[in-house]
């Protein structure tokens, strides 16, 4: 009989094995739209880089984290020198505005904004990660950008409207 | 995680044999050379019916569980059984990601091997065993949060109480387990098992997560289960047993 509660015990140690799972951050989740800055002057497209740009989303406070190594007080975190950058969209609503404003901090500071709108799709991905995002852009190339009277974007292309990884280029922008 | 069950299954399968080594006896058949004193020595065939307390005191404490299983076995020869369990199961997971419900009932058919030499008109039993699985059950997708690396947005738990109806699982069970007679004919018994899917049925857009009966999946085919049962012996008829004796004529 006293062999059996020793089972008992093993089945205690059992039931309390339960939560294990953590989503792998290798795992192909809700992707951001992925954007490629080309320089407009040159007909072949070319990448060119940024100066300092800061995206700021409508409605947030702080910006998109580019420098995630530098600490949290540096204004240097939030802006990107980058020819690429990676934009996450509300998952919460179908559109998002974001703020791009180039060589942010000096005195040609130019801020221009841009309207993304999707259709949401949900996939299953596993337990531990649940479910992610598939967005659909319903944009077309001239409705992005909003015209003010000194736009830093030249031109906006629509490359591939639906998201389905990060290892994809989804708009191009031209400056 | 599936090692450590792994580990455990052969802990409990060590412990069974040792159960074994420590309390076998031997019938003794001295007595059996005056025969017309003793009566015939005779063995009880019978059915065993009872139902799992694991699954019947979860539903009391665990406000996510309802349960039920009903186990029985039937003595077909001196060494096996033919064994059956089939419940209804009704659980809620809560997990970071997703919360979802899964109701459904199963069946499981299969024998019991019992590995332990008993007294005379006793059953208790070391067994190791196996049944073949069935399942047929829902799933309700309660609510699920959008997984997104990137933190800038809140990220939003959408409630969905989507249902995913006609979905089934077969699989295999092995087993390993003792039961002991506590009082005339009432026993008690422990199980545990390691499973294995053969078939899944799994809805579009969701997965199986946890199976009645079967219990959690982890990914792949493997599972692992165990239950407490008490049971109740209905002896049905009884055989008069060979003794040495006659066998040597």
């Amino acid at each position: 009989m006293k062999k059996i509660f020793l089972l008992f015990l093993v089945t205690f140690a059992l039931s309390s094995c339960e939560k294990d799972d953590i989503c792998d951050a290798s795992t192909s989740t809700t992707p951001r739209l992925v954007i490629e800055f080309y320089d407009n002057l040159i007909a072949t497209p070319t990448l060119k880089n940024l100066t300092n740009m800061k995206a700021v989303a409508n409605g947030m406070s702080d910006g998109i984290v580019f420098n995630n190594s530098l600490a949290i007080t540096n204004p240097l975190r939030f802006v990107t020198n980058s020819s690429k950058i990676y934009l996450p969209l509300d998952p919460s609503t179908n559109i998002s505005t974001y703020a791009l404003t180039n060589n942010f901090g000096s005195s040609t500071a130019n801020e221009d904004v841009v309207t993304f709108n999707y259709t949401k799709n949900k996939v299953y991905v596993s337990r531990a990660c649940g479910y992610k995002y598939l967005f659909n852009l319903t944009n077309t190339n001239t409705n992005i950008l909003l015209a003010d009277t000194n736009n830093w974007i030249k031109n906006i292309l629509l490359v591939k409207p639906n998201l389905e990884t990060e290892n994809e280029v989804h708009i191009k922008i031209y400056f | 995680m599936k090692f450590t069950l792994k580990y455990i299954f052969s802990l409990c399968f060590l412990l069974c044999s040792l159960l074994v080594t420590s309390q076998k006896t031997e019938v003794k058949d001295t007595t059996a050379i005056k025969k017309d004193s003793i009566k015939p020595k005779t063995e009880r065939y019978g059915l065993r019916l009872g139902i799992d307390l694991f699954k019947v005191a979860r539903t009391f404490y665990d406000k996510n569980y309802k349960g039920l299983e009903l186990v029985g076995d039937f003595k077909f020869t001196r060494k096996h059984y033919l064994a059956t369990e089939i419940g209804n199961e009704n659980k809620t997971v809560a997990d970071d990601q997703l919360n979802f419900t899964t109701k459904g009932t199963y069946f499981k058919v299969g024998f019991d091997y019992n590995s332990y030499e008993n007294w005379l008109g006793m059953h208790n039993m070391v067994y190791v065993g196996m049944r073949y699985g069935v399942s047929s059950f829902s799933q309700t997708l309660n609510s699920y949060s959008i997984y997104y690396a990137n933190n800038y947005f809140p990220k939003p738990i959408v409630t969905s109480g989507e249902k995913f109806d006609g979905l089934s699982a077969q699989w295999i069970e092995v087993i390993a387990g003792v039961k002991a007679e506590i009082f005339t004919n009432l026993y008690i018994g422990f199980s545990i098992r390691m499973n294995n899917l053969i078939s899944n049925k799994a809805p579009e857009n969701f997965d199986n997560l946890y199976i009645p009966g079967f219990n959690r999946t982890y990914g792949g085919n493997f599972g692992a289960g165990f239950n407490y049962s008490i049971s109740y012996f209905v002896p049905l008829y009884k055989t008069v047993l060979k003794t040495k004796v006659k066998a040597k004529k």
